[in-house]
């Protein structure tokens, strides 16, 4: 029952979010330039822009306008593309397969790097190596992803031409954005984890196990890192934000045709259907994925599965 | 008797390491903020001034000690330029967010009901929303420059704040001065101004460390990605997307920005880190 009410409360989280974002989007859009001068292009009559502006309903006052577009978005009519004629939602879809790719890779790519990497610092963290490693990835928390990401072509395509640094074919030039985006993710996953390792490690369960002669690996695997990957759940939703915007920057490097290409090309041109058509698909997708998270460790903790069962 | 004397040596010898790591952080600020105020003096030519005699010159060569760029603009110059353009703008931005996050942290922390509800909601909605999609959606609108870019990143990341005000506030105002303060008869907002706000201020120094950072590498990204600097200004992030189309001649046009940012950004990163550690026990909460 509690499940259902939870599904339901986040449900109108997104509802509330969507029509935030997209009312937003719609004022400020509307506020900043007129989107006919750009279509037209500079030499265009004034007769032209009027019959655009008729075209695309521009000549309707601005509560009309918003209106007809909270009507169409209810239909998940975005309009259509300034740029292609295409509609927006259609050109955005189709750029999302490449970015659910991207960022699907590089959260394993995450996951399996920081796991063991956290769980190994903060089993012990006083020992001289893990204290230096430790200290190795504060300094690389300060390094941003798209630097990294550049540094990556600078050495791997460019002076030892080992990767190529585009495309998205084949798997070979999967590598570089993967790492790229995984660098965004995996200082501050690790730091975190490994602190709660070692947070857990103080607790009396562990001693117990230890005094009950469960070996060190055992220790570790089994209670210290469990706890500890339940201490991240608070840092999990806006880790899905951080990647995703981790994904645009990512993608314009590598020059990756996903919808954060698709972002930065439409902002550039003023393109705000598609501005739009991203926006709410981002909103859409950081809520499924918060609600599959939100399922997964609900299925995990045994606590929060008898609260909302009971 | 003998843990409490190796557990009174752990705790100085932890303090010392943290006034270490403070007194680095402060020195390094310190350092950046004095080549911004004297960056006319250690500037060695005009940021935009070309040179084309001298294109592509490698770091220590005669005329551009850190070498120059695609049109012979001094590298080591446009860094300095660029310091002042990224501090002020991280700078600006920061205290921007934490002025609204403070005070929405603590109106939310008093008042009960609607208000607390409304004001939660949107901090989850904000933080829940990738900042920097919402940045360039922004942008791309209201257009570049340093005004627009210092707004959209102050008036999108004031969440963090608001939520660990409201956090910190509810747990000060059960403490006994401000009980003390409350039956003598001070007003709510007098109260929260004035009593609790101070308490926070270690959290607050901390999180003003760290959230700089974050504008930081926020700010060199949007100019990265063509979005906040208008063309051809000397920041960071325009150094970068400048680098990009001569990696084969000029790796040096990507590392010196590259090295600038990071260094900017592990200082603030190790200010607030020492600062966290110094005043540990008072600010709690905080890995963010």
């Amino acid at each position: 029952m509690k499940l259902l009410a939870s599904l339901l409360h986040r449900l109108r989280d997104l509802f509330v979010l969507l029509l935030g974002v997209t009312t937003l989007l719609f004022f400020i859009l509307r506020l900043a330039g007129d989107p006919v001068m750009v279509l037209a292009g500079a030499d265009a009559t004034a007769e032209q822009l009027d019959a655009l502006r008729q075209q695309y309903g521009l000549d309707k006052p601005l509560v009309v306008q918003y209106l007809l577009y909270l009507f169409n978005l209810l239909q998940l009519d975005f309009g259509n593309s300034l740029a292609s004629g295409i509609p927006a939602l259609d050109k955005v879809l189709a750029m999302l397969p490449a970015t659910l790719l991207l960022s699907g890779l590089s959260m394993v790519f995450t996951l399996l790097v920081a796991i063991p990497l956290g769980a190994w610092l903060g089993f012990r963290p006083d020992r001289p190596t893990r204290r230096f490693v430790a200290w190795l990835f504060f300094i690389l928390q300060g390094v941003p992803g798209f630097v990294i990401g550049l540094v990556l072509i600078q050495v791997f395509a460019v002076n030892l031409g080992w990767l190529p640094s585009m495309g998205h074919e084949e798997v070979s030039t999967w590598i570089l954005p993967t790492v790229s985006l995984g660098s965004f993710l995996i200082p501050k996953l690790t730091r975190v984890l490994a602190a709660n390792v070692a947070e857990a490690m103080r607790e009396d369960y562990i001693r117990t196990a230890r005094a009950m002669g469960a070996g060190h690996f055992e220790i570790l695997w089994r209670h210290a890192l469990p706890n500890a990957l339940l201490g991240t759940t608070a840092l999990i939703g806006t880790m899905f934000a951080f990647l995703i915007s981790g994904t645009v920057v990512t993608e314009i490097i590598f020059t990756w045709p996903g919808i954060g290409w698709l972002l930065i090309e439409s902002a550039q041109n003023l393109d705000f259907p598609v501005v739009q058509a991203i926006a709410v698909v981002v909103a859409v997708m950081i809520f499924v994925i918060n609600a599959l998270t939100d399922l997964g460790f609900g299925l995990l903790d045994p606590r929060i599965r008898e609260a909302a069962e009971g | 008797m003998v843990i409490s004397i190796t557990r009174r040596l752990r705790r100085a010898r932890l303090k010392t390491s943290a006034a270490i790591e403070l007194g680095w952080g402060i020195t390094f600020g310190l350092a950046l903020l004095g080549m911004t105020l004297f960056q006319g003096v250690l500037s060695t030519y005009d940021p935009m001034q070309s040179d084309l005699l001298n294109r592509f010159a490698a770091p220590g060569s005669q005329a551009h000690w850190l070498g120059s760029d695609n049109l012979g603009r001094d590298l080591w110059s446009r860094a300095l330029a660029g310091l002042e353009w990224s501090l002020s703008a991280a700078l600006i931005a920061t205290l921007l967010a934490a002025a609204i996050g403070t005070t929405l942290g603590l109106v939310a922390a008093e008042s009960q009901g609607r208000t607390r509800a409304v004001i939660r909601q949107l901090v989850d909605l904000v933080l829940a929303f990738p900042g920097l999609v919402a940045a360039i959606c922004v942008i791309a609108v209201v257009g570049q420059g340093f005004w627009p870019l210092v707004l959209t990143l102050g008036l999108l990341s004031w969440p963090v704040f608001a939520r660990v005000t409201y956090a910190e506030s509810l747990s000060l105002m059960e403490r006994d001065y401000v009980l003390a303060a409350r039956l003598m008869g001070v007003g709510r907002w007098r109260i929260l101004f004035g009593h609790v706000l101070p308490g926070l201020r270690a959290t607050l120094m901390v999180m003003l460390a760290f959230h700089f950072a974050d504008m930081l590498i926020a700010e060199s990204a949007l100019s990265f990605l063509g979005l906040a600097a208008p063309l051809g200004e000397p920041t960071w992030g325009n150094m970068l997307a400048e680098s990009r189309a001569h990696l084969f001649r000029a790796p040096w046009m990507l590392f010196v920005p590259a090295a600038a940012i990071v260094l900017a950004v592990v200082t603030a990163n190790v200010l607030g880190d020492g600062m966290a550690a110094v005043s540990r026990g008072k600010a709690r909460g905080i890995d963010l």
